[in-house]
């Protein structure tokens, strides 16, 4: 059974309470009993004494007989107090028992000592109510010897109790009820902004992502918990219009040379064409198509990368020799262009070669697009304290600051209208982000006016 | 030779037929895997080009009875990019494999190489008209004009004229030359071409490396269109 957490925390509460209740109650209850029990033992005790006490200073049993009225008048008069007072010869001399139990005339505590709580018996009487008592002996002036016996009925104080233990029960009782309806309505009221942050969750779907958990109200153990789900949201919406802008990126991306396909075949087909028209034609549709396929082999490249299954190749590689390579590869571009590559690199990367590669090129080929004639283009890799760093830094004009942080989104390209959008895909920074995300490491941009600085950081090896 | 292409898509197999016959080959086509077994295991083919998705059997069906059987070499087509697939085919006993869509040099390379068995020969002199090239002192003379090349430019040419006649793609060419194995948006092996070709056709009546647009590049004495 699932239980609410309102349940939950009232029963909680109701436990406590009645758990407390029964233990004070039943410590009172004790105490109570305890000094009832002390102050008629001490009452038994003290009234055996006294009345030894004055039959010694009588002469005879017959003195006794005489002065009972003085030795009843000890007992104060209670109802449940009990004497009897007997010669040794068994006669009765006092016999005051105004509620008629018996009162046992042994064992017997010696006129000569001292009477003690641990002398005092118990027994009980016809209806089963207690007694409690003693017997002692007491040596007249006469030398002659008679016996004295003090009890007291304990019904009244088993009434007593049994009184009070019904109602400290009853007060129990009551608490729980009241316990139980005040737990309720405080854990209702306590956990009302939990309430209302599932029905604020309720009303967020997939077209409303927009919507967030009201903060205002919430108490500072759920201020945490709404904060948290609130950049959540904020991560999910941000991913929900990623991923609606990189379809509608890679829909127009793939319309582009469609059209150019269509439209191109449609106006050859028009008329007769020459031979080297339709040639031309044929080898412009085959431009178009490397171009599709360029766009699904990036796309489906990023997607792989995110899957968990991906398999790096990861060995130890040696940055000048790569970063030479890549250089030489783009001699002759850079060469066209005017522009000089530099080399300086010294440190070993643990990495997959052939993303590494790739990694680099992808930032060459873009710094190369943006770099001046009679330029120098920088290949760096430095060791630092956190792996490795490998930057590709190139002069010319710098990227604006608002572009920087979009710069590595999926088809995001600086100037939506640049013509060379048919030779780059728009992904190949997206593809050097996931190329670092998959070695665990990350890419980063700098740019001033004057020079424009990516940098890859690739983290330590495993093996140093 | 023979070859048997196992594709039930009708206009690829078409242009399939046509690109391999123009190339050379003698070609069958079977529309489904059954009719594709059935030939394979009757008829004697110097390689077949197999699509993994097919209706009747799958590719990997095929595969796997026709090995039972015979070891043709096959080369498989496939649409899915994931390792697994690559690696399941070659396991069954594939000797190649190409992921569409794919450029038609690119396949025309591939069941060349598949057919040569084993790596092109390292010739030691290869003259190709006038032009002649020393693979050991790594020397280049055009008409006995002795032709200056970087490093990569003698690879690049050498590449070509071992594959005299063959339609080279830039990504082949990019892999080969350069070990650059992925497909990049920069024109590198444009410019390196347009670089050699200065070196080696300019001033020459008979132009060697030709563009075959849209495709990639080739060597030869001649080429057609062009």
């Amino acid at each position: 059974m699932r239980l609410s957490l309102t349940a939950r925390l009232s029963i909680t509460f109701v436990v406590i309470t009645v758990a407390c209740f029964s233990v004070v109650g039943l410590l009172l209850f004790k105490a109570v009993s305890r000094r009832v029990y002390i102050h008629d033992q001490t009452n038994i005790m003290l009234d055996a004494r006294h009345l030894r006490r004055l039959a010694q200073e009588l002469q005879s049993p017959a003195d006794v007989v005489a002065h009972q009225d003085r030795l009843i008048a000890l007992m104060l008069g209670d109802q449940a107090n009990g004497l009897r007072v007997i010669d040794r010869g068994g006669r009765v001399l006092i016999d005051r028992v105004p509620m008629g139990y018996e009162l046992p005339t042994q064992p017997v505590v010696p006129a000569d000592q001292r009477i003690v709580p641990a002398s005092i018996r118990s027994w009980k009487d016809r209806d089963g109510n207690e007694i409690r008592g003693v017997a002692t002996a007491a040596t007249l002036q006469n030398g002659e010897s008679v016996t004295i016996a003090v009890a007291r009925s304990l019904a009244d104080r088993t009434a007593l109790l049994a009184r009070y233990r019904s109602d400290v029960s009853l007060s129990l009782l009551t608490g729980l009820l009241i316990a139980v309806l005040l737990s309720y309505l405080l854990v209702r009221r306590a956990l009302r902004p939990l309430r209302c942050m599932a029905e604020s969750a309720s009303a967020i779907t997939a077209q409303r992502l927009s919507k967030r958990m009201p903060l205002k109200d919430a108490p500072a153990e759920l201020l945490a918990l709404a904060t948290s789900l609130n950049e959540m949201l904020a991560r999910l919406e941000q991913g929900f219009a990623r991923v609606w802008q990189f379809t509608v990126d890679l829909a127009h991306d793939l319309r582009t040379p469609i059209g150019n396909l269509r439209g191109a075949n449609e106006v050859a087909l028009n008329r007769q064409r020459s031979l080297a028209e339709y040639e031309a034609l044929l080898g412009s549709n085959i431009e178009e198509c490397d171009r599709v396929s360029r766009t699904i082999e990036s796309v489906l490249f990023l997607a792989r990368a995110e899957s968990p299954q991906f398999a790096l190749q990861r060995i130890a590689l040696d940055t000048a020799q790569e970063l030479h390579r890549i250089a030489d590869y783009f001699e002759g571009l850079s060469s066209e262009a005017g522009v000089s590559i530099s080399v300086a690199a010294s440190a070993k990367v643990y990495a997959d070669r052939d993303l590494f590669r790739r990694a680099v090129n992808n930032l060459l080929s873009n710094a190369l697009r943006y770099t001046p004639r009679g330029e120098t283009i920088h290949l760096q890799a430095v060791e630092c304290e956190q792996g490795i760093e490998v930057s590709v830094d190139n002069p010319g004009p710098g990227i604006d600051p608002e572009h920087l942080d979009k710069l590595f989104d999926r088809f995001y390209r600086v100037d939506r209208s640049r013509s060379d959008s048919a030779s780059s895909t728009g992904l190949g920074l997206s593809i050097v982000k996931s190329i670092m995300e998959l070695h665990g490491g990350s890419v980063s941009v700098r740019s001033t006016a004057q020079l424009t600085s990516f940098t890859l950081h690739f983290p330590q090896s495993p093996s140093t | 030779m023979r070859l048997l292409v196992v594709e039930d898509e009708k206009k690829a197999g078409e242009y399939l037929k046509k690109g391999l016959e123009e190339s050379g080959f003698t070609v069958d086509i079977a529309t489904n895997g059954v009719d594709g077994l059935h030939n394979a295991l009757e008829e004697d083919y110097a390689l077949i080009v197999l699509d993994i998705m097919l209706p009747g059997m799958d590719g990997w069906e095929v595969l796997k009875r026709l090995r039972a059987k015979r070891d043709t070499p096959v080369l498989f087509l496939t649409a899915m990019d994931e390792l697994e697939e690559r690696v399941r085919g070659l396991e069954l006993g594939a000797d190649d494999y190409l992921v569409k869509p794919f450029a038609f040099v690119e396949l025309l390379a591939r069941i060349r190489t598949l057919l040569r068995r084993g790596p092109p020969r390292d010739v030691e002199h290869m003259h190709i008209g006038d032009l002649e090239i020393d693979a050991i002192r790594r020397r280049v003379r055009r008409a006995g004009q002795r032709i200056d090349l970087t490093p990569r430019e003698f690879s690049l040419l050498q590449l070509l004229a071992r594959r005299r006649g063959e339609v080279l793609s830039r990504s082949q060419i990019a892999s080969y030359v350069w070990d650059m194995n992925f497909d990049s948006d920069t024109n590198v092996v444009e410019v390196a071409i347009r670089r050699l070709r200065a070196k080696i056709d300019d001033g020459h009546e008979v132009k060697l490396i030709h563009t075959v647009r849209g495709m990639g590049y080739v060597l030869d004495l001649e080429h057609e269109g062009e």
